[in-house]
């Protein structure tokens, strides 16, 4: 339930900040990949720490992050494909993942499973056309509907509550 | 406006994060390294691996595991080793590769084949990763050695329903048959293509006219000479239907001949069928010791196995089942690299062990392991194990360096008391005692050879208390209760997938003869029984078949042989009358 409280919390403290409609969106993209890919992994400490340093919407992170979950697990079975197919069936990256695995630090990212690294491409792949659909959809939002939700006592209600105040500290 | 890129202000709690991360980490890095230990130990191993302290010591390499358990993957309630005390050190450069380089461990107090309290095998129950799937493969291998055994408990010998759609007589009676008419048709068409009628007819009528013609008749003369000469290409034309004829036949006497083997082949089946082994000593043993002389070659087949995925030759990328987690674990793919360090590399492991740790005087033994690594090309070297001790000998190589893997093991150990097994099919307790067991085992690419052979000279019979007032348990206790010395060698060898194996034991012949005097009959009742179910199956197809054969054979030679008498006959006359008429005169 809290977990909930909190999605929507992030949902509408992401959709009605002063962040520019890119900086929302830049900051779901960030979340997808913590979504996408599973998250003990190397790369998400730097997706974290980029999601926390860059100014982007951290609120908007955290609802990407959540909203992706369940779409990385349903999705598991194509990237663990994708992973294969890159790792093993094709020969002419063969050299390159060589190299990486027989490099320092390199291998602690995981890259040699063949979810993390399908879950990563996809996620990067996904990236820009999440990036102009998320843009495009708080755009389109802000214009329409947003400012009547603005006023409603549910949205009062939510964003009066501690937990939004607490990350209003990383809103853009 | 100048837009922002980076929120300076998060640097601090970011930061601060790290540290709580870093010191969380510093704070359960042991407790994470003896769980990672565990789930990846039982993983490899199929069995569960249980620490209960381990230590890491990163500044001087060094890793501390103390109370060690492996579970026996084959046995659910036995260890396959406990130790005490292991030290490992470790190269700490090669981790930032997540490479794991060990100098040296140094292990104490290592026992095997102690009890647990919980079922500690994993690929067993669950038959999941490479353990699971290397687990299955050799059960599989194992089942093809199981030998039908006497069914003693009710003294019958059952036989399971006969299928008539695996008898291969009644699809060879039915091709036989369609053969006969097919040649039936044939040689019909061939003797209907001789065209003998017309020849005969104006032989016949030739032979009329000569019979009134005089000497100086000279047409009828030559008309004679040249009905002479057409009966002679017909009797021709008639010797090699003939030999077509002959030919068909033979090959339709060799598919009679053939529907007699494909009968004694049904037999054959229908005997496999009876649940009971042939009678003759050797066959006896295979049955008697078989079951458990094929589970030693089983389980070093089972680590063999296990090794040669988990240490595969060259240096092509190799796919591993992935780390278990909420999400897919996937595959771990390694890229071993020339000139590199191997993914895992123990270069020495120095082994102190106990055998009979239970015994007022436990026997204290050593070894050593060189060589263990997940990359044998990169390492360049086999891997080796030696063990000795009082009344002990072991040694193991997996070479797996080249190509072609080579695995070789071999075991002697003396005064090792075996437990008791009931002997099976045979209403008999054995108890081995302290006997000296040796095993050798080489498995050459997918070659396999092994010996194994338990000799003991202080061996104890238990007779079954059901089988007290059995005349079939009495026959065979009489004869077996008093041999004290077992002498029994198991010999495999052969291509991987289909093994020869042969068991023999002092106790064979004494067995065999017993089981014969008391079975024979009943074996030869059996036997005649399934020879009669197989008649009755096969009897109504192949009768009218061998009938049919019989008929077209008899039927073509009959036509044949009286065409050819006609032929023969008309000649004669004809020849005959023409010496009447000339005397003895040849005219141009």
């Amino acid at each position: 339930m809290f977990t909930l409280i909190k999605l929507i919390q992030s949902l509408f403290g992401a959709l009605h900040s002063e962040g520019t409609e890119g900086q929302l969106a830049a900051g779901i993209v960030l979340g997808s990949f913590l979504g996408l890919t599973p998250l003990v992994n190397l790369h998400n400490a730097v997706i974290f720490a980029a999601l926390v340093l860059l100014n982007v919407s951290f609120a908007g992170g955290m609802l990407g992050w959540a909203l992706f979950v369940p779409f990385g697990f349903l999705l598991d079975p194509l990237f663990d494909w994708i992973g294969h197919t890159l790792l093993l069936d094709v020969p002419a990256l063969t050299p390159l993942w060589t190299s990486l695995y027989n490099t320092p630090i390199v291998p602690l990212t995981n890259f040699n499973n063949t979810v993390v690294l399908g879950s990563f491409v996809f996620a990067l792949l996904f990236a820009v056309p999440l990036f102009l659909l998320t843009r495009w959809a708080v755009v389109r939002y802000r214009v329409t509907v947003g400012e009547r939700v603005k006023q409603s006592r549910f949205y009062k209600a939510i964003t009066a509550s501690k937990a939004y105040n607490v990350y209003k500290m990383f809103q853009p | 406006m100048k837009v922002k890129i980076f929120r300076w202000r998060a640097v601090g709690p970011l930061l601060l994060l790290f540290v709580i991360a870093g010191i969380l980490w510093w704070l359960f890095a042991d407790t994470i390294a003896r769980r990672e230990s565990q789930k990846v130990g039982t993983q490899i191993l199929g069995a569960r691996v249980e620490i209960q302290k381990l230590h890491l010591d990163l500044r001087h390499g060094k890793v501390l595991i103390g109370g060690l358990t492996i579970a026996s993957p084959h046995e659910a309630f036995k260890n396959l080793l406990q130790a005490d005390e292991l030290v490992a050190d470790i190269d700490v450069v090669p981790l930032t590769e997540k490479k794991l380089i060990i100098n040296r461990i140094a292990a104490n107090g290592l026992r095997f084949g102690t009890p647990r309290a919980t079922d500690g095998r994993v690929a067993a129950t669950s038959g999941d990763g490479i353990a699971g799937r290397v687990l299955a493969e050799t059960r599989e291998w194992a089942s093809q050695f199981q030998i039908p055994v006497l069914q003693l408990a009710t003294g019958k010998l059952s036989i399971d329903s006969l299928d008539p759609r695996r008898l291969s007589t009644i699809p060879a009676a039915t091709a036989l048959g369609a053969r006969a008419d097919s040649s039936r048709r044939a040689w019909q068409t061939g003797f209907d293509s001789l065209h003998l009628g017309p020849t005969l007819d104006s032989a016949s009528a030739a032979l009329d006219r000569l019979k009134r013609a005089r000497a100086t008749d000279l047409a009828t003369i030559n008309e004679a000479r040249q009905t002479i000469d057409r009966l002679k290409r017909a009797r021709d034309r008639v010797t090699t239907l003939d030999r077509n004829v002959k030919t068909g036949v033979s090959q339709l006497q060799a598919g009679l001949a053939g529907l007699d083997s494909a009968r004694q082949r049904d037999y054959a089946f229908a005997r496999s069928l009876l649940k009971f082994p042939s009678l003759d000593a050797p066959e006896i043993g295979a049955a008697v010791f078989g079951p458990g002389a094929i589970k030693p070659f089983e389980r070093v087949l089972y680590y063999a196995q296990l090794a040669r995925r988990y240490m595969p030759p060259g240096l092509l990328p190799r796919a591993a089942t992935g780390p278990s987690r909420a999400r897919r674990a996937g595959e771990d793919v390694r890229f071993p690299k020339e000139r590199s360090m191997p993914a895992f590399l123990l270069r020495s492991a120095e082994l102190s062990f106990l055998l009979h740790p239970a015994s007022a005087q436990p026997q204290r033994y050593a070894g050593r392991l060189t060589g263990l690594t997940s990359d044998p090309a990169l390492y360049g070297r086999p891997t080796a194990f030696e063990a000795s001790g009082p009344q002990l000998a072991a040694g193991a190589l997996a070479n797996h360096v080249r190509a072609i893997p080579v695995d070789t093991a071999g075991a002697s150990v003396g005064g090792v008391t075996l437990p008791a097994f009931q002997v099976p099919g045979v209403p008999l307790t054995l108890d081995p005692g302290a006997a000296t067991t040796q095993l050798g085992f080489t498995l050459n690419g997918d070659t396999i050879r092994g010996r194994f052979a338990i000799r003991s000279t202080n061996v104890r019979w238990t007779r079954d208390s059901g089988f007290t007032n059995s005349t079939i348990g009495s026959l065979i206790w009489s004869a077996v209760s008093g041999i004290s010395n077992l002498d029994v060698e198991a010999r495999l060898s052969g291509p991987l997938h289909h093994p020869d194996l042969a068991v023999r034991s002092n106790l064979d012949q004494a067995i065999a003869s017993r089981l014969r005097a008391v079975l024979g009959e009943q074996v030869a009742a059996a036997e005649k029984q399934i020879h009669d179910r197989v008649d009755a199956l096969i009897n109504d197809k192949v009768g009218p078949v061998r009938a049919r054969v019989t008929e077209v054979q008899n039927q073509a030679q009959a036509q044949i042989a009286q065409q050819r008498t006609r032929i023969d006959e008309l000649q004669k006359g004809l020849e005959q009358r023409l010496r009447q008429l000339l005397g003895g005169v040849r005219l141009p």
